[in-house]
């Protein structure tokens, strides 16, 4: 591994593609003849989306959002805020609202609830890791590939500090 | 003196803005006059040009390192300090939401009768003007969701909303005309008590709840301290020996929760308790926040030092 504080892989390489395109013949067959909108929470899903939305079959379109939550980044109200927001429009379409690890649900919330004003047909959630155990909101998550251990991870996506994203697999962080 | 101004498409809230300026003698700041007077000042062509297009864009770094929102609620603050003035649109209802002794106020009309208006004033079919209104109304909406994550809708965001269904713009600037000036003449301590009854007066049991309480405000998640309580085990007689009530209730994701931040040999309990309550109140939704979580949670938005005080 060489790498400084990269532990064991949790998920190698094949293991995620394998459990993405497993995850994708699902979301094809559940969205037959629906065209889709796939929304991506930056910076950690943009891997899982890229892989994620080349699986899948029925016309889509793909947009990226961003937030802020960082006590700098908090908006004149106090509401963590969007730094990137959707630019499709929403209303009337089937939207998949794609995330790196859903842990407390509190963002995902405040994100679902950003998304509903604009009157979408369906709001379905996916998720590359589910932490279940941690989860303050309940919400309900349509698709997830797995779930999380309880242990810092980066790769994939993921990053400690920024850095670790470009991995191939997933591993554990160790300080 | 401040008024904020906000209005449906098709509500006559131009006008009747137009109308109470003169009778007030005040300024209004919409969005053209910001669009050409301030924002040049940190927007070039382009810049301009997106900020037209996207409220989105609104949330992009100017080349003074603030957003163009940021920029736009500074300069509207100072002008609002310096001198009286109508603020139409902009989301300054909620920019100036502590704001004493401002009056927010919306102006709205039904569908039918803002169709109606649309159709004649810009010489439209109907379905043209349906469409018309509905691209407005979601450009209205997304401004604000988009820039502070509030609902435009919500009446709590205004002192006062006119229905002009059954209201002349004459009638409706004279309401407000009335209401400014005799909020103006209200002594401040007057305002604040007027302004209390809209805050959540919840008296929390414990630091950590109150925190809890602001990264559920952060996240613009609706809660409830205390709302109910569960009984859970009752006397061979049927009388209640134990209740549990747990800390919030979130009504738009229906779950209640339980912090369990304080002392952890109460934990376990909690724990039995939470177990109870599920099996007693099946398809009730209850989550345990722990410890660990809500430091590394308070943390993350600055909220707490990292001492446990208990």
């Amino acid at each position: 591994m060489n790498k400084p504080g990269i532990g064991k892989i949790i998920y190698t390489e094949e293991e995620i593609q394998q459990k993405i395109a497993e995850l994708a013949q699902v979301i094809n067959r559940d969205y037959k003849g629906e065209k889709l909108i796939v929304i991506a929470v930056l910076k950690g899903s943009f891997y899982f989306v890229a892989d994620l939305t080349r699986h899948l079959t029925m016309p889509l379109n793909i947009d990226f959002i961003s937030i802020g939550s960082t006590p700098e980044e908090l908006n004149m109200t106090g509401v963590i805020r969007f730094t990137r927001n959707v630019g499709l429009n929403l209303s009337g379409q089937h939207v998949l609202l794609v995330e790196d690890v859903i842990g407390t649900g509190l963002t995902l919330g405040f994100i679902c609830q950003h998304l509903e004003t604009f009157g979408p047909a369906s709001l379905k959630i996916c998720t590359l890791l589910d932490n279940p155990a941690g989860r303050i909101l309940t919400l309900p998550i349509d698709y997830s590939c797995f779930t999380m251990p309880d242990l810092f991870l980066v790769g994939y996506g993921l990053d400690y500090n920024e850095e670790y994203r470009n991995l191939r697999y997933i591993a554990e962080y160790r300080e | 003196m401040l008024i904020t101004i906000s209005r449906q498409t098709g509500s006559q809230g131009k006008e009747i803005t137009d109308l109470l300026a003169q009778k007030l003698d005040l300024p209004i700041i919409t969005r053209d006059w910001v669009m050409s007077k301030w924002l040049p000042e940190i927007a070039n062509q382009h810049e301009l040009h997106m900020l037209t297009q996207s409220p989105g864009f609104f949330l992009s770094t100017s080349s003074q390192g603030i957003t163009f929102a940021e920029f736009l609620e500074n300069k509207l603050q100072e002008l609002a300090e310096q001198q009286s003035v109508i603020i139409f649109g902009l989301g300054a209802q909620i920019i100036f939401a502590g704001y004493s002794g401002a009056l927010h106020v919306k102006i709205m009309a039904s569908q039918e009768i803002r169709i109606n208006r649309i159709m004649q004033t810009h010489c439209l079919e109907k379905k043209d003007a349906e469409r018309f209104l509905d691209l407005t109304d979601r450009k209205h909406r997304r401004y604000i969701s988009t820039i502070y994550g509030k609902d435009w809708s919500d009446p709590s965001l205004y002192h006062i909303t006119l229905n002009t269904d059954n209201m002349s713009i004459d009638e409706a600037a004279s309401v407000l005309c009335y209401m400014a000036q005799n909020r103006q003449n209200l002594p401040l301590s007057q305002i604040d008590s007027l302004e209390k009854p809209v805050e959540k007066s919840v008296v929390f049991k414990h630091p950590s709840e109150e925190e809890f309480a602001s990264i559920l405000d952060m996240h613009n998640i609706e809660w409830e301290y205390e709302p109910r309580t569960f009984p859970i085990e009752w006397d061979t007689e049927g009388n209640i020996t134990q209740a549990f009530a747990p800390d919030f209730y979130l009504p738009r994701f229906d779950t209640y929760i339980e912090l369990t931040t304080m002392d952890q040999r109460y934990v376990s309990q909690k724990k039995k308790k939470v177990q109870k309550l599920k099996k007693l109140y099946p398809g009730t939704n209850i989550n345990i926040v722990f410890k660990k979580d809500f430091y590394s949670l308070a943390k993350r938005f600055g909220l707490w030092e990292g001492n446990d005080k208990k």
